[in-house]
């Protein structure tokens, strides 16, 4: 690019001998300890320290109000975590609202891209219908969905009732609560994995396309043997990224069902803001988050190992070049 | 439309884009929203106090209670025009309270907050509270003898002061007057004419459900483990039972006499068919439209039966069990967290907005609530109020929640006791089962080490 | 459905018999293109409904909102006046706004130095380093919420902006998107500028960095997305209504509305239209950035 010369040129100054000739390699060590510094000293303050911090709370019998680690615990607080139903409850709780939400993501999602690939005007359109709600703030959707789920007054209500359905509790029935919120939450994210789709779907060559319709394939079976197998690997992705994203699930819950009716919408996250934060005991919510981290930490693995071509390529850069 | 490469050119040559112009008025906006709001924004930076000079104020009163109590704060203002009074209403329950003590230990809490009786205390042993001195109360006119005694005795924590009692809450009966003048259970006052014993009660309930061909009694019984722990309380408290001793660390649960009120609750909802199975809303719905002569709740649904216009008083809860009267009942109190840097202008602000409330207790009671506050509670005015002043006497038979950390109004142990009790009554299980998940339940949280 | 001829048969005939094949191919995907495109309008429009919902809500008064129809007798934007007149939506949006520029700014300048210096200069730990930062990455910020509070309380620094900003500011897979896009670009240009002298800062500001353009508006914009959105974080260190951000005060504070469900749906509006600005301005970006970080793998 004629851009980037121009840019070198303009900084450099008129040619001196230079300390820096290359030929013999040599060590930048405390340049690099001055551009890592910044990062580094942030990241040990705010994610490792913590980690480590939360990690050795995990042993005591740690209080939100008093100070100090207080009394020593060994592992009875994970021993209470593996052993207590609600916390065992609030993690079904979890696995359910993944279940219940990754499959309409991960197919309706594809679907509204296979459409929208085939409308080539007007995209414009479908990204903001679909991908609006995903930059609103939980607590926005949140709203919404409870003025939309109020007995009597809400349009959700008025929907059901008008093809002569009854209206379910939505939010306070225990059957159907978190059926409601997985509603709300497919229509707050589905945006994102419908762009990821559609990229997806670019990448498949039309040279495919062309080929299996001189063999006689109509649109409906294209899309079955050349669409959907090529988008293999991104449907891997989305699917384990949504699940990961499902396990994290707490704003929902907490603004549109406080985690009820009888705790039965209360995910892992939000037993741990209760008994951290409600009922003060910081030293059992640490043990909790670390046997929630361990369960995050295994799907995550699940998603390195897919992207491994690409970390061990990350890998190779670092460690291999120069 | 491919996602690579940028679409422009990149070099720093100036020259006004639109994004350029979006960026310059997105960042205008920003310093605006800056220059409007300073005093947070310096204290958001800085970690200055917020607003000095004012008094905050956090609640958790919504529905008809919260109308009178922006009634209140409005009188406050009107009284002292030259102090702002910012309020704030909270969700009720564990919501108001986690984050009351988050704030709290976050060094910017409210200057006055509302608390129950039963929470408090859990706040005090949390060190989150500040010790309220005599002399200042004083100074403001709160002395001990100007407060309902059973309540200002209940507040104390070690002997001193953290919380100033406002009212009395308890569970009351109300009643359809009609309906009971049909039953013949009106005595030449319109008054009910006073129910004890177990087979009394259960006698009025059949000759109410005669009447009104449906129910003898509603009362929250699904997804509503608050009101059948209180009417459960309420009748246990009766036979001198209790629940929790020495801070919530044991549980000192009388088998027999928790069995003999849920076996006469079942025989009342499931075998007799007196009382239904309903929710909150649904128990208030089917009092208000006539199907049920009696109602057991909280006085605080008073207006709730005015605003529907139909006739109908309140009383004392019945003594079924014949003992010593016992009703469940819980307070709210007004409470001064710990301020770091509090001088004394801004105590004496907070004490002045708190003696405000207590003299506006005549607009408290009219919701329903029993005024803690003697200069109104003796008065001519409250002795004329009806039906109010016809169950004042619960707040001297006023039971409250054993104290424990995880007890208290809204807390874990209601839950758990409400909805064993609950699951009691709806018939799905029995009284046995019931004592032992109680049982079971509770004594893990009794052996969890205290955090505070 | 018709069998089409082997194109070796076909290629006898040339133009006209395989131009009236392209014909009826052509009209059947049209066709079922067309159909597409309908499916898809009417499930656009569906998913229109709840924000034109709460829209149309928000300048109804309260009274008509018990009513559920789109019609409004008397429209009025009362409900937005009292929002921002008795609740503290002005302080949410400053909240928000200067811990957001604050997490973007520092994420993009923290994490394109660190990358800088693992994609450009050679030294003894870098392998160690590199590892140590994606350690980052499988740590969510939802695992630490415990720690963070009470190291952030014992330095008192909790309800301030810092409180919520700083945390957000390490992310590791910034410094490998950075990284990433460094390790693309041809070396010569670095080496270039110095062996003329210039040390590493200038060559970085100089030369790398307006290059990046792209790269640092999608970092920008995404943490300055994320960090506004964040709420489990924010909801336990900004406790005081008048330091909370939007998500955290909207949550926060719901049970003053109780049934004036206009004011609700305008307090929702208002705490969404920053954002919908963003979006609006820079979706290219938005959706350049996920496709592109997305398909990485």
């Amino acid at each position: 690019m004629a851009s980037t010369t121009e840019a070198v040129d303009r900084i450099r100054p008129a040619p001196v001998p230079g300390p820096a000739r290359p030929g013999r390699p040599e060590s930048h060590g405390r340049s690099a300890a001055l551009f890592l510094a910044p990062f580094v000293v942030l990241y040990v303050l705010f994610i490792i320290g913590p980690a480590l911090y939360g990690l050795v709370m995990s042993f005591f019998d740690t209080s939100m109000v008093k100070p100090g680690l207080r009394s020593f615990a060994g592992f009875d607080n994970y021993a209470e975590a593996l052993g207590s139903s609600d916390f065992w409850h609030s993690l079904w709780h979890t696995i359910w609202f993944t279940i219940l939400t990754t499959p309409p993501l991960v197919v309706l999602a594809l679907v509204f891209a296979i459409l929208a690939e085939r409308v080539p005007r007007g995209r414009w359109f479908f990204r903001l219908a679909f991908f609006l709600p995903y930059v609103l703030p939980s607590a926005v959707v949140a709203l919404i969905w409870l003025f939309l789920y109020t007995p009597a007054l809400g349009l959700a209500g008025k929907i059901v009732t008008s093809v002569g359905l009854t209206e379910p509790n939505w939010l306070g029935d225990q059957n159907w609560a978190m059926v409601s919120l997985a509603i709300t939450t497919v229509w707050w994210t589905l945006g994102f994995n419908f762009v990821l789709y559609l990229a997806g779907l670019q990448e498949i060559p039309r040279e495919l396309y062309e080929a299996s319709a001189i063999d006689g394939a109509g649109p409906w079976q294209q899309i079955r043997r050349v669409t959907i197998p090529l988008l293999g690997r991104t449907t891997a992705l989305v699917v384990v990224l949504q699940i990961i994203a499902s396990l994290k699930v707490f704003d929902q819950m907490y603004i549109m069902t406080d985690g009820g009716p009888n705790f039965s919408t209360r995910s892992v996250l939000q037993y741990i803001y209760d008994v951290g934060f409600t009922s003060y005991r910081t030293g059992y919510a640490a043990a909790a988050s670390t046997l929630f981290f361990l369960v995050v930490l295994a799907i995550s693995a699940v998603w390195l190992m897919l992207t491994r071509r690409q970390s061990l390529g990350w890998a190779a850069k670092a460690g291999g070049e120069g | 439309m491919t996602a690579h490469g940028p679409h422009r050119s990149t070099d720093s040559a100036p020259h006004l884009t639109r994004r350029g112009l979006l960026r310059a008025a997105f960042a205008g906006a920003g310093f605006a929203a800056l220059a409007g709001c300073s005093t947070p924004v310096g204290a958001g930076l800085a970690n200055t106090r917020l607003d000095p000079g004012t008094v905050d104020y956090w609640n958790l009163f919504g529905g008809g209670d919260g109308v009178r109590m922006q009634q209140m704060e409005d009188g406050y203002r009107k009284a002292h025009p030259d102090t702002k009074l910012q309020a704030v209403t909270l969700s009720w329950g564990d919501p108001y309270y986690t984050k009351l003590s988050l704030a709290t230990v976050g060094g910017k809490p409210p200057n006055v907050a509302v608390s129950h009786l039963t929470r408090m205390k859990t706040l005090v042993q949390a060190g989150l509270l500040q010790e309220l001195h005599p002399d200042d109360l004083a100074r403001h006119g709160m002395t001990p003898d100007k407060f309902n005694q059973r309540a200002w005795q209940a507040s104390l924590v070690d002997g001193k002061i953290y919380a100033i009692p406002i009212d009395t809450h308890p569970f009351v009966l109300f009643y359809n007057t009609d309906v009971c003048e049909k039953a013949g259970l009106l005595d030449s006052n319109g008054q009910l004419v006073p129910i004890v014993g177990e087979e009394a009660f259960a006698d009025a309930l059949t000759k109410v459900k005669q009447v009104t061909g449906a129910y003898g009694a509603t009362h929250g019984i699904n997804a509503d483990s608050a009101s059948c722990w209180r009417l459960f309380q309420t009748f246990y408290s009766q036979l001198e039972g209790e629940v929790l001793a020495e801070n919530g660390t044991e549980i000192v649960l009388d088998d027999a006499k928790a069995k003999r009120v849920l076996d006469y609750l079942r025989s009342l909802t499931v075998e007799k068919g007196l009382i239904p199975v309903s929710d909150y809303q649904g128990a208030i719905a089917l009092f208000a439209d006539g199907k049920a002569g009696f109602h057991l709740n909280g006085e605080w649904e008073i207006t709730t039966f005015q605003t529907a216009k139909m006739p109908f008083s309140m009383t004392l809860v019945p003594n079924v069990f014949g003992g010593p009267h016992a009703v469940q009942a819980d307070s709210h109190t007004l409470v001064l967290p710990v301020l770091p840097g509090q001088d004394h202008a801004q105590l004496d602000l907070s004490l002045g907005f708190v003696k405000s409330m207590l003299d506006q207790s005549d607009v408290w009671a009219a919701g329903g609530h029993v005024p803690a506050w003697q200069p109104y509670a003796s008065s001519d005015a409250y002795r004329q109020l009806n039906p109010q002043h016809s169950y004042a006497a619960a707040a001297d038979t006023a039971v409250y929640d054993p104290p424990g950390w995880y007890s208290g109004s809204g807390s874990v142990f209601e839950t758990i006791m409400g909805s064993a009790v609950g699951g009691v009554e709806s018939g799905q299980f029995s009284p046995d089962v019931a004592i032992a998940q109680i049982r079971s339940k509770l004594s893990v949280l009794a052996k969890t080490a205290p955090p505070v | 459905m018709t069998t089409i001829a082997h194109p070796a048969v076909l290629g006898e005939q040339e133009a006209p018999a395989a131009h009236a094949l392209a014909a009826t191919v052509d009209r059947r995907i049209r066709l079922f293109n067309r159909c597409c495109a309908g499916i898809l309008i009417a499930l656009a429009l569906i998913w229109l409904v709840p924000l034109a919902w709460a829209v149309d809500t928000a300048l109804k008064p309260n009274a008509e909102t018990t009513k559920i129809t789109w019609w409004i007798d008397n429209p009025t934007f009362d409900s937005f006046r009292a929002i921002i007149r008795d609740t503290d939506i002005l302080n949410w949006y400053a909240s928000s706004f200067i811990t957001s520029a604050i997490s973007a700014f520092g994420t993009v300048v923290t994490g394109s130095l660190a990358a800088y210096a693992l994609s450009r200069m050679r030294f003894r730990l870098r392998g160690v380093v590199f590892w140590f930062i994606l350690i980052g990455i499988m740590i969510p910020q939802q695992v630490l919420i415990v720690p963070l509070f009470r190291e952030l309380d014992s330095v008192n620094l909790l309800n301030t902006y810092w409180s919520v900003a700083l945390p957000q500011i390490p992310l590791a897979i910034a410094v490998f998107i950075f990284k990433q896009f460094f390790d693309g670009l041809p070396r010569e240009l670095d080496e270039a500028a110095r062996m003329d002298g210039a040390s590493f800062f200038r060559t970085y500001r100089r030369v790398v960095m307006p290059l990046c353009r792209p790269v640092v508006s999608a970092v920008a914009i995404f943490t300055f997305v994320w960090s506004w959105n964040n709420l489990l974080w924010p909801l336990l260190a900004m406790t005081n209504p008048k330091l909370m951000t939007i998500p955290v005060g909207l949550a926060t504070v719901q049970g003053t509305y109780g049934i004036r469900y206009a004011d609700t749906m305008a307090s929702a509006i208002l705490g969404a239209l920053p954002l919908v600005l963003v979006f609006l301005l820079f979706q290219r970006r938005i959706v350049e950035g996920i496709a592109g970080t997305g398909l990485k793998g």
